[in-house]
């Protein structure tokens, strides 16, 4: 198209990029790679599994003492089994015991299959049919309080040497709350094997807890210490509790208060520091769905009620293109009105991919883009069918756009249903990293990063290229650009169509924190208005301060308010009481066409 | 009429009875609940349950009563998600229609709005979605879990799990708010410290606590303030969250979750407001392991819930009653409470010998009322609730329960409440 200059296309282009190269390194952070065992080193593992369940009893407890230290998946899953009753003892030929482990799943008649432990392979008679047994009638392999002892061990102790960092910490936190003394022992054995500093901070941080509960007041003293310099929060309560027994020595009181008051005050600031970030994250989200209509409604002058559906296109488009990557996308309609006797149907399906795994996670890669595209088709029918009449009747336009939006949201109704469909998230931007104990959720990191990309993207469009230059002469003044030969016709469908397409790229976004449904649009829609009017109409600068401010204030009389409901109260009461001083917004813009 | 195999059975059976010593005659049945708006979602699934019930009753011969054998004649009005509308509609239900009954309502506030009208004219009303107690109408039968059926039994587990600390969330509305109170006291009963029950407290100008816990309106999107509060709390280990936020909220409260890497193994997550039919909604990933108390789960494994199972997916694909979605169906709590609230109501009929609303009452009262039905055996109280069994189950990838626990025969209590309050002053 001629209209698309190139530095356009190339701008746009970089943007993308790097949108989808900050995706690409935080999905390959994530993949903390669980390395598979051999498949010989298993198979050895599964024999002296199965030998070690039909084993006399002191063998036994050796036996698995020594199986733990394998650090095996199959070792964990049998020993996690055993006391649940759920590994089978199923005599064979011969009388021989083979001990196999029952699956979760049960069939129609609640019997299940039963994997042999020394082969992996599922029990199966002599015809080599698969043998289902009930759960009732069956033998299997028994514990006893002390065996059930020495399993937990085991997997206690398997559980500090996860090949994953998190679930070690989640592990060693589990011992440290424990309150039993018995398990310092196991914390000191790993604390010279721990190479990863956060680990090894749970490690000093579970012992000192532990060593609250020792009598000599010199170990006493030194864990509340510890736990002091460490800014453990999660042994404020213990702490606490220390401090109500009797008979603690003055030395110690100073050291409990000290250490109580450290960890209150680090509280202070991590909620103070997180308050910020999840005051940015909102203000992104905010500024991520206004920004379209900062476009269509701050540039343009249409009044789009329709922009929440705008939004709602790109969520959809999101959970297409997740069903194409998995097992396929169909609907049908029924029209509820018939021509010729007979009722009007149409429908549509769509083979999915059935990709799995790193595959199937890559479809937001995908969604993103199509999401931008679909929305941006979307407004630029819409701008041929509607509004290309109304832009001389900007109180016409709210009415016509909120009928638009009532028949879209009917058709996700009929297309999608009435319930709300699951978009899943792909797993790099599930989880989070915590820095000093404030964690960072990497969907959040996302949001704020996607944020800043398509607002520099937008301001690139706007002054540095030549449709840019068009687009703002217009908006200006209609009539004289048209004067001087611009086609403002297709100006004026090509700004529609890219306001639209960033609101579609929100729906994309916000597909991987709520819900998507029918109805998605209208939550958003109050706070888009909010934003861009805060902002000031017509400046792009102003609506990315009103987000930011927004979402901080929000966030911030939500903390020191302790209830979501007034902090968003005392927002809106101030937003009316600041639009009474300043009509205008932030950043107002004198300009004749908006007069 | 479209041919079905069930509307033919239905029809042969009243056949053979008007040629039997009986005669046949219809009883009018009333349905009330929200089949457009916003509760639409839920309410429509027990609509159809009840069709079911009544077709399934026609189809095995009726009932037997006054002499006569009836067949159900289901009057089928919409409340459309409108309390007030639907008092108006419980008024044309009775005495317009005089129905012998109505079985319906979802919402708390919706039952309050109809109550006066059946106290009025003397209906009778089957109530069966789980609920928050403090309330009993002579006109108004609960199949539906009482606090005690549901919240405590939850936290009895709980605590057997050896969980230390509890942090109360809700939407805020009647039942959570009356939940998480009960809750409250109960866990300060159990020996819990009033500074390990999270979420916060409002108190009245005495000094006595009104509300415990979070709360955030219906439809709220923005969980990360609260989410944090979570993490903190549940720090020091063995914390849990009773969770009473209902409708689509759900969704961005358990994606926050999963962000912030709060695993079920560690702090589990109970919700007291989802059943298989709404996991259908939501990304059922980042709710494996959470955990969920109803008195009956899809994955019931007896023979009479497989045979249920097998029964409605086999009615699902005969039924012609315009409106009932036929793909991906799935049974829950209040589903199966309204199943076999008509089964007692034909229970308690036959027993009387009469559809009158007073003879019929006096029976179910009895206490010798009861059915066998899907979820184990069901029996009406004097109370007005009903004795059935509980069951604790974990969330599966697939939308469905695996029972972790079962409570045999508990016995719904209505008013719990004042006795919490007396039992907290006698140990102080």
């Amino acid at each position: 198209m001629s209209l698309l200059p190139r530095r356009l296309n190339a701008s746009l282009g970089l943007w993308v990029a790097v949108v989808f190269a900050a995706i690409t390194l935080t999905r390959l952070t994530s993949f903390a790679a669980t390395a598979a065992e051999p498949p010989a080193a298993e198979a050895v593992i599964r024999k002296r599994l199965a030998l070690a369940i039909v084993a006399e009893e002191a063998d036994q407890k050796r036996e698995i003492r020594e199986l733990a230290l394998t650090g095996s998946k199959v070792v964990r899953e049998i020993l996690s089994a055993w006391p649940k009753d759920r590994i089978l003892l199923y005599t064979g030929d011969g009388g021989v015991r083979i001990p196999a482990l029952i699956e979760d799943e049960t069939d129609a008649d609640g019997k299940s299959r039963a994997a042999r432990i020394d082969t992996g392979a599922f029990l199966a008679d002599a015809s080599g049919k698969t043998l289902r047994f009930a759960t009732t009638d069956i033998t299997t392999a028994e514990t006893d309080a002390a065996l059930r002892t020495v399993l937990q061990l085991a997997l206690d102790a398997m559980a500090l040497a996860d090949p994953l960092p998190d679930a070690r910490k989640t592990a060693i936190l589990k011992l440290g709350n424990s309150q039993k003394p018995l398990n310092i022992v196991i914390l000191q054995e790993r604390l010279p094997l721990e190479n990863d500093p956060d680990v090894k901070k749970a490690i000093l941080e579970s012992i000192a807890l532990l060593q609250l509960g020792d009598p000599d007041p010199t170990v006493l003293k030194a864990a509340i210490e510890q736990l002091g310099r460490l800014r453990s929060i999660g042994s404020l309560d213990l702490l606490k509790r220390v401090s109500a027994r009797e008979g603690l020595s003055p030395e110690i009181r100073r050291v409990l208060a000290e250490s109580i008051h450290g960890i209150d005050n680090h509280i202070n600031n991590v909620n103070l520091v997180g308050t910020f970030f999840r005051g940015l994250s909102l203000g992104s989200i905010l500024l991520v769905v206004a920004l379209g209509l900062a476009i269509t409604f701050g540039l343009m002058g249409i009044i789009n009620m329709a922009h929440g559906e705008m939004i709602a296109i790109g969520a959809y488009t999101t959970y297409v293109v997740q069903n194409l990557f998995g097992t396929g996308f169909g609907f049908s309609i029924t029209l509820p009105f018939s021509f010729g006797g007979k009722p009007i149907a149409f429908g549509l399906h769509l083979p999915g991919l059935n990709a799995t795994g790193s595959l199937y996670e890559s479809y937001f890669l995908f969604a993103i883009p199509l999401s931008f595209l679909m929305a941006a088709l979307a407004g630029l029918v819409i701008e041929r069918l509607v509004i290309r009449f109304l832009y001389r009747r900007p109180l016409e336009s709210l009415l016509a756009t909120w009928g638009v939006s009532l028949v879209m949201q009917q058709l996700f109704r009929m297309v999608f249903g009435a319930n709300n469909v699951q978009v899943g998230s792909p797993t790099g931007l599930v989880g989070h990293f915590d820095i000093n104990d404030v964690s960072f959720g990497y969907n959040r990191v996302f949001v704020i990063g996607f944020a800043v990309l398509i607002v520099i993207g937008t301001w690139l469009l706007l002054t540095r290229t030549s449709l840019g230059l068009l687009i703002r002469a217009v908006m200006q003044n209609r009539d004289m650009a048209s004067c001087i030969g611009v086609r403002t016709n297709r100006v004026n469908v090509l700004t529609f169509a890219f306001g639209s397409g960033l609101a579609g790229l929100a729906g994309a976004f916000l597909s991987q924190i709520g819900n998507v449904g029918p109805s998605l649009g209208q939550s958003y829609i109050v706070d888009s208005f909010m934003t861009v009017v805060v902002g000031g109409v017509g400046s792009i600068v102003g609506t990315v301060c009103a987000a930011i401010g927004i979402g901080t204030a929000d966030q911030i009389l939500q903390q020191t308010t302790g209830s979501p409901v007034t902090g968003k109260i005392v927002v809106l009461i101030s937003i009316i009481l600041f639009l009474q001083w300043r009509p205008g917004g932030l950043f107002s813009i004198r300009s004749r066409s908006l007069d | 009429m479209k041919f079905s195999p069930c509307n033919l059975l239905g029809t042969a059976a009243a056949a053979m009875i008007a040629f039997g010593t009986a005669t046949a005659e219809t009883v009018k049945v009333g349905i009330l609940h929200s089949l457009s708006g916003t509760m639409a979602i839920s309410e429509t699934s027990l609509r159809d349950t009840l069709l079911f019930a009544f077709d399934e009753i026609n189809a095995a011969g009726g009932i037997k009563a006054d002499g006569k054998t009836y067949t159900i004649e289901p009057v089928i009005v919409d409340g459309a998600s409108n309390w007030p509308l639907f008092a108006e509609k419980a008024k044309q239900l009775l005495e317009q229609d005089k129905v012998a009954v109505v079985f319906g309502c979802w919402t708390s506030v919706s039952r309050k709005s109809v109550l006066p009208v059946f106290e009025k004219d003397n209906g009778l009303l089957f109530y069966p979605v789980q609920y928050e107690g403090e309330e009993l109408s002579k006109n108004i039968f609960y199949t539906a879990e009482a606090v005690n059926q549901q919240a405590t039994p939850a936290v009895d587990y709980l605590l057997k799990m050896g969980k230390k600390k509890f942090y109360l969330i809700g939407t805020d509305y009647v039942y959570p708010q009356t939940t998480n109170l009960i809750l409250y006291k109960y866990l300060l009963l159990h020996g819990i410290p009033v500074e390990n029950i999270g979420g916060g407290f409002r108190k009245d100008a005495d000094g006595k606590v009104i509300s415990a816990g979070k709360y955030t309106p219906f439809s709220h999107t923005d969980y990360q303030q609260i989410v944090a509060e979570i993490k903190q709390f549940a720090a020091s280990g063995d914390a849990c969250v009773l969770n009473t936020v209902n409708g689509d909220s759900n969704v961005p409260l358990f994606k926050e979750i999963a962000a912030a890497g709060l695993s079920a193994a560690d702090c589990p997550v109970v919700s007291f407001s989802l059943a298989e039919d709404e996991l259908r909604a939501l990304p059922t990933k980042d709710l494996v392991g959470e955990l969920g108390c109803w008195t009956y789960f899809m994955s019931i494994n007896t023979p009479e819930n497989k045979s249920f199972i097998g029964r409605w997916d086999a009615w699902l694909k005969t039924e012609s009653y315009p409106g009932v979605v036929k793909e991906k169906r799935a049974v829950d709590s209040p589903m199966v409470l309204s199943y076999d609230g008509v089964y007692l109501w034909k229970a308690a009929v036959e027993k009387a010998g009469t559809i009158g609303v007073d003879a019929v009452r006096t029976a179910l009262e009895s206490g010798s009322i009861s059915f066998k039905g899907p979820a184990g055996k069901t029996t009406m109280q004097a109370n007005h609730h009903t004795v059935k069994n509980v069951y604790i189950g974990e969330t599966k990838a697939n939308g469905q329960f695996k029972i972790l626990k079962e409570f045999k025969d508990v016995a719904g209590e209505p008013f719990i409440l004042k006795g919490l309050d007396e039992k907290l002053a006698a140990g102080k």
